[in-house]
């Protein structure tokens, strides 16, 4: 056993202090703040601060309340009143104010509002008068039941059993958390086990593997390796967690939403029970293809085989998050390949029931299990094939032979 | 007390038989010579001895046994080809496989900086392996096998890619293991180098022996093919002779398959031919080696 931790420790220190796996380590994060920079970017010169006027003639602004505060990182807006149209559509003309609203007499009872701007007016300063005439609209009733209309519900959704919720509040981002992490597993998943497959041909091209089959078993050396594989992964997706955490951390002092990010327990144990077997499940698979073809980039060409099934589940994202009951999300949660992403997808927009969680980390459980079966058949026939690819059937047609 | 006991054993790729019908011993504290032509199936031998093929038929027993995880600890293995790993420094590819035998990293220290320092090879250790010359690696291959002090050393072609130098400087490592009661099994296309080191001899030829045994009785057996023979007077073609060739001032008569060299004697005296000396030709290892595999079945 101490010599498939001494493999697994070797193969793990060779690719993780390289600089190759630095630069995918940091590259990740690195557009992520890229983008979330273009972002705020297209948000800020969204984002015109330039005044929003208005004339009323609905008496219904005659001593208007102040605007609610404003969310970073939208800023606030100033709302001017003006006593006539001319006046406000002079403002416009000077480019002072970039829209104005025209409240009619009749506004209470008829509901209609006039705008008039010389380009369109952007979302945030819309809402900002929006909000600014609710507040105005609601003046009359008590504080709470008017902060209560204005803030709006949020709404607890339960399962039948009581076992799991989903709060409306956290909807988007419990929608977008589980598609992130989904994603980060992924990259983390093929990039571990591109090592993993790339290390197996060069051993067999450089003859290492024979040297190092002298003093450890096959099954030894795989098991390390699928170890090592595994844990380069882990750390990717940790040092990423380390890197989101932070940022999450800097940017919730001046972002609202950011505050409110929580990781349920439920997501959690999810990606324990469905992303774990089914790193392990694809780690032997890149040993397999290790094991079985010539050169590094045939090998490549072989992990685009597995890849396509992996990611059918994103192609088919809008189907699932609109019906993530149906018969289709069910079946892909449930095959091996695909549960891992579907299962996280659906997480964000339903409660998963318990048994499809359970059946689907038991399939994959088994999953890995046979194709650590597999790799280690083809392992074992192929690890000394020099410039020769071992065929497929081979690995199931050969009963005992030289195993 | 043999230490490695090949008994019958066969072993097939497919349609082709890398390996058919094999038997030999190896003594405790032998040097062996496992000699064959290039696809013989002397490293499908060794690979079947050291456990990474299972033998088709027929059985291996090493180190007083069947192979398991535990031996493998007392066996040193160096392949024809290197394997290193390239894209790591030499010590930390050494520290790996040194590890690997079950030594802890104060042992492969001790022990990789001995045979760094006689290999003059302790400035390159930080080195990355690709980056030594190809005598360099095979250098470093080779203290990759002797770092954990094995009872039982395979080395596949060591003098490949070597100087004069470096090759004595081998040859003398070996003999000094071999003196410390290691067993080594060394294969080999250079026969002087067998010759010289080796006890005992088989060779695998198309998969099969047609060799086995002490040197010493091979080279006699394969006497009397040959005598040399030197005179100031000119030789004259003679029956039951094939072939003369003029090596520094002798003749070298090579004698017609079923001639005695006795009878070629005679005839000279009959000729008259003064003779200066007349001794029947031990053929080295190299011609034994020629004239086996061209002539396979002559063997055994």
């Amino acid at each position: 056993m101490i010599k498939t931790w001494r493999v697994a420790l070797h193969e793990y220190q060779r690719h993780v202090f390289n600089r190759r796996f630095l630069v995918g380590l940091l590259s990740v994060p690195f557009m992520m703040v890229v983008m979330i920079g273009l972002i705020f970017l297209t948000i800020s010169m969204e984002n015109k601060t330039r005044a929003v006027g208005y004339v009323d003639r609905s008496g219904l602004l005659a001593q208007p309340l102040p605007a609610p505060p404003v969310e970073k990182p939208n800023k606030p807006v100033e709302i001017l009143a003006y006593s006539d149209e001319a006046a406000a559509n002079a403002a416009l003309q000077a480019d002072e104010i970039q829209v104005y609203y025209l409240l009619p007499a009749d506004y209470l009872s008829a509901g209609k509002l006039k705008v008039v701007h010389v380009q369109a007016v952007q979302s945030p300063a819309r809402q900002q008068f929006y909000n600014f005439l609710a507040v105005n609209l609601l003046s009359g009733l008590d504080a709470q039941v008017s902060n209560r209309i204005l803030s709006g519900d949020e709404i607890i959704v339960q399962s039948v059993d009581g076992s799991r919720e989903v709060s409306s509040e956290s909807s988007w981002l419990g929608l977008f958390i589980p598609i992130l992490a989904a994603l980060g597993f992924v990259i983390a998943m093929f990039t571990a086990g591109g090592y993993l497959m790339q290390s197996v041909v060069e051993e067999k091209e450089n003859r290492t593997m024979e040297v190092i089959l002298t003093s450890v078993s096959p099954n030894q050396f795989m098991a390390g390796k699928i170890i090592a594989d595994v844990s380069i992964g882990l750390t990717q997706i940790f040092a990423w967690l380390v890197f989101i955490i932070i940022g999450i951390k800097v940017g919730a002092q001046s972002i609202e939403i950011l505050r409110g990010i929580q990781v349920s327990p439920q997501v959690t144990l999810l990606c324990l029970v469905i992303l774990l077997p089914t790193f392990i499940m694809v780690s032997a698979f890149m040993a397999l293809i290790g094991a079985t073809v010539s050169e590094a980039r045939e090998g490549q060409q072989m992990i685009g085989l597995i890849s396509l099934p992996i990611w059918i589940p994103y192609m088919l994202i809008g189907l699932i998050i609109e019906s993530p009951n149906s018969p289709l999300a069910v079946g892909l949660s449930l095959f091996p390949l695909t549960s891992s992403l579907t299962m996280l997808i659906r997480q964000g927009v339903t409660i998963i029931p318990a048994w499809q969680i359970a059946t689907s980390a038991l399939i994959l459980v088994a999953s890995a299990a046979g194709s650590i079966w597999l790799a280690r058949r083809a392992f074992r026939l192929g690890m000394l094939r020099y410039g020769k690819r071992l065929a497929w059937r081979e690995i199931f047609a050969r009963r005992g032979a030289g195993l | 007390m043999s230490i490695v006991e090949i008994t019958n054993i066969s072993k097939s790729f497919g349609p082709v038989k890398a390996v058919d019908d094999v038997s030999f011993n190896i003594e405790q504290g032998e040097l062996f010579g496992l000699l064959g032509p290039n696809g013989a199936g002397k490293t499908t031998a060794i690979r079947c001895m050291l456990d990474i093929f299972k033998p088709d038929t027929g059985s291996v027993a090493i180190l007083g046994g069947a192979m398991n995880e535990a031996k493998k600890d007392h066996i040193g293995y160096m392949p024809e080809d290197r394997g290193l790993y390239q894209d790591i420094t030499l010590e930390r590819c050494l520290n790996y496989l040194g590890s690997l035998k079950g030594l802890s990293p104060a042992q492969v220290k001790q022990s990789s900086e001995i045979f760094l320092k006689r290999f003059d090879l302790t400035a390159h250790k930080t080195k990355k392996v690709k980056e030594l010359s190809k005598g360099m690696q095979q250098k470093a291959q080779i203290i990759a096998t002797l770092l954990h002090k094995p009872d039982l050393l395979i080395v596949d072609e060591p003098f490949s890619g070597l100087d004069p130098l470096n090759t004595q400087l081998v040859k003398d490592l070996l003999r000094e293991q071999h003196q410390q009661g290691v067993t080594i099994i060394l294969c080999s296309h250079q026969m002087n180098l067998v010759e010289e080191l080796c006890e005992r001899i088989v060779l695998i030829d198309h998969g099969r022996t047609v060799l086995y045994g002490s040197l010493d009785k091979i080279r006699r057996r394969f006497s009397g093919h040959a005598v040399s023979v030197q005179t100031r007077d000119t030789l004259p073609s003679l029956p039951r002779v094939e072939r003369i060739e003029t090596i520094n001032g002798s003749f070298k008569l090579h004698l017609a398959p079923g001639s005695q060299p006795q009878e070629v004697l005679r005839l000279l005296v009959e000729q008259n031919i003064n003779l200066d000396s007349f001794k029947i030709s031990v053929p080295t290892l190299d011609e034994i080696f020629i004239r086996v595999v061209k002539n396979e079945g002559e063997g055994l």
